[in-house]
């Protein structure tokens, strides 16, 4: 079947994603796809799960940060192969490693073993013009078991402190508290402790 | 050689090394300096990853000077479509996910070299800096990578991939106090740019309906606290001094909290002291965002929460510490008042 206006001009869309996210689009095209971005909720959605793909396939090591990233990546990788397949369909040349790749994936056993072992090798991939200068592995940043998900009271009060604390923040801090604050409610966790001295006296 | 020489020789190789140290860590406090100038007075569009323990996201930076003013906005490309723009005179936080925008007005004065950072010279007593060799490359540029590591456990440490040209930080990553990173930041697209169109800061969320949240006023506009004197952690983190302090109305209070900021000159702490123990949490909560902690309890009658870009155990023993205090016992440099 002929591929309609409108599905060509999705594929070359999510062409374009993807060379956004491999660092390959020009710049005279970066302009009208971040204001496509801007607009369109689902284009961003397929963004998002492109982005997450590839994050995987950089995870340093191979490891997945959690079980929870795990399941998410899981589920992008369930939409992710017809995605991909399409703009490479689209653009065979500049994505033809791409494509072997998401033949891999369809793969039960191939899934798996990204979801729980993304190879190094892949960061090359998507990043060809990348030296990897560090192997990262990211930790939860508190020892504390993260219990529960905040109510919409909690959760609020917790982002209007952030916003008012990021003012007193550096550049690169106020970024990175405030990209917290975007990326999700944090994680609350009820404790109980004994007074005791601060470390540090 | 005789036993004179060689201390005379010892005397000037230990001379040497910290001669080379203190050049290195000089050179680390320019190259900071250098990526906080250029954060708040270039204009930069960006596509980049945050990643933590428990989630990765992709965002969009934009960043606009006009006119001397820092105008940005940081928007989730990946599902929850929160944005949160800087505009002139407020911060704008849209929830879209619970209908809320938060407002809050700038923390600055305006003068973006006011607003700047000041890693001052302290700020080797707390941390170690260190500028790698030339030569590393990301995003197809060639960066020089900072090392900032703590030299006690409670702060962070930093490890930062800066632009060799502009010093724009291309990569960054938090580390805890056995160096393992928490939080990575990755662009995967930066454009420096002349020029950024006033409509790429404007917000992108249709916020009719929602419910917006102004969690702070103008000084001037505020009502006192209703007695003398204030409040403050005994225990503080070596490093950590009162940058400022001011008060924070809260939403539906006719009371305002007050609002202590510690900064070690990298990292800040916020305390928030409220009035009212009944809407507090209890037992006590610790909260976890990004690099970020927060620590909330009740204590002699008012709600006490520690939040800033340190180990949940410093948000949790300052927010514990906190007293209330008369102006006697406030020490004379502590530029207690307005931040504004």
């Amino acid at each position: 079947m002929k591929p309609s206006a409108e599905n060509e001009m999705t594929d070359q869309i999510r062409e374009q994603l993807s060379a956004l996210l491999d660092g390959e689009l020009p710049p005279d095209e970066m302009g009208l796809l971040m204001r496509r971005l801007d607009k369109d909720p689902g284009l961003r959605r397929t963004f998002g799960s492109y982005a997450l793909i590839g994050e995987t396939l950089r995870a340093p090591g191979g490891r997945i940060a959690s079980p929870s990233f795990a399941a998410c990546v899981s589920a992008a990788l369930d939409e992710a192969p017809v995605l991909v397949e399409k703009a490479s369909a689209a653009r065979p040349g500049a994505m033809v490693q791409a494509r072997q790749h998401v033949a891999l994936w369809k793969r039960p056993m191939v899934r798996t073993a990204l979801a729980a072992s993304a190879a190094v090798s892949a960061v090359l991939l998507f990043r060809p013009d990348v030296t990897p200068v560090a192997r990262l592995e990211v930790t939860p940043a508190s020892s504390f078991a993260m219990s529960a998900s905040p109510t919409p009271a909690q959760s609020q009060r917790l982002a209007g402190y952030m916003v008012a604390h990021s003012q007193f923040s550096t550049p690169m801090v106020r970024r990175n508290v405030l990209s917290s604050l975007l990326a999700a409610d944090p994680g609350i966790a009820r404790v109980s402790y004994e007074m005791g001295e601060a470390p540090w006296q | 050689m005789s036993r004179h020489a060689m201390r005379r020789a010892a005397v000037c190789v230990a001379a040497c090394l910290l001669a080379f140290s203190a050049r290195a860590e000089d050179d680390a406090r320019a190259w900071i300096e250098r990526m906080s100038e250029s954060l708040a007075t270039r204009n930069y569009d960006g596509l980049f990853t945050h990643s933590t323990g428990r989630q990765a996201e992709t965002m969009r930076i934009v960043h606009r000077v006009d006119e001397g003013r820092s105008l940005e906005r940081l928007v989730s490309l990946d599902g929850s479509g929160r944005e949160i723009v800087r505009t002139r005179e407020e911060v704008h936080a849209y929830l879209p996910d619970r209908r809320v925008v938060i407002v809050e007005p700038r923390g600055d004065d305006g003068s973006l070299l006011k607003s700047l950072p000041t890693p001052g010279p302290a700020l080797d007593r707390n941390y170690e800096l260190a500028v790698g060799p030339k030569g590393s490359r990301l995003l197809g540029r060639e960066v020089r990578v900072i090392d900032v590591r703590p030299k006690d456990i409670y702060r962070y440490g930093y490890r930062l991939w800066l632009d060799e040209e502009t010093a724009m930080p291309l990569q960054s990553v938090v580390t805890n106090g056995i160096g393992s990173p928490i939080e990575v930041i990755r662009f995967t697209q930066l454009q420096m740019k002349d020029r950024i169109p006033a409509h790429d800061i404007e917000p992108t969320v249709d916020a009719t309906g929602f419910q917006w949240v102004r969690t702070g006023r103008k000084l001037a506009a505020m009502p006192q606290l209703p007695s003398k004197g204030g409040w403050r952690p005994l225990r503080l983190p070596p490093g950590f001094r009162l940058v400022a302090s001011r008060l924070q109305p809260i939403p539906g209070s006719p009371i305002p909290a007050q609002h202590l900021i510690f900064s070690d000159g990298i990292a800040a702490i916020s305390v928030f002291i409220e009035p009212g123990a009944q809407a507090g949490p209890r037992p006590p909560e610790t909260s976890s965002m990004g690099s970020a902690n927060a620590y909330s309890t009740n204590l002699h009658g008012r709600v006490v929460t520690a939040i800033g870009e340190v180990p949940a155990a410093t948000v949790r023993e300052i927010a514990n510490s906190v007293v209330p205090v008369q102006e006697s016992d406030i020490p004379a440099d502590a530029p207690a008042g307005s931040a504004r």
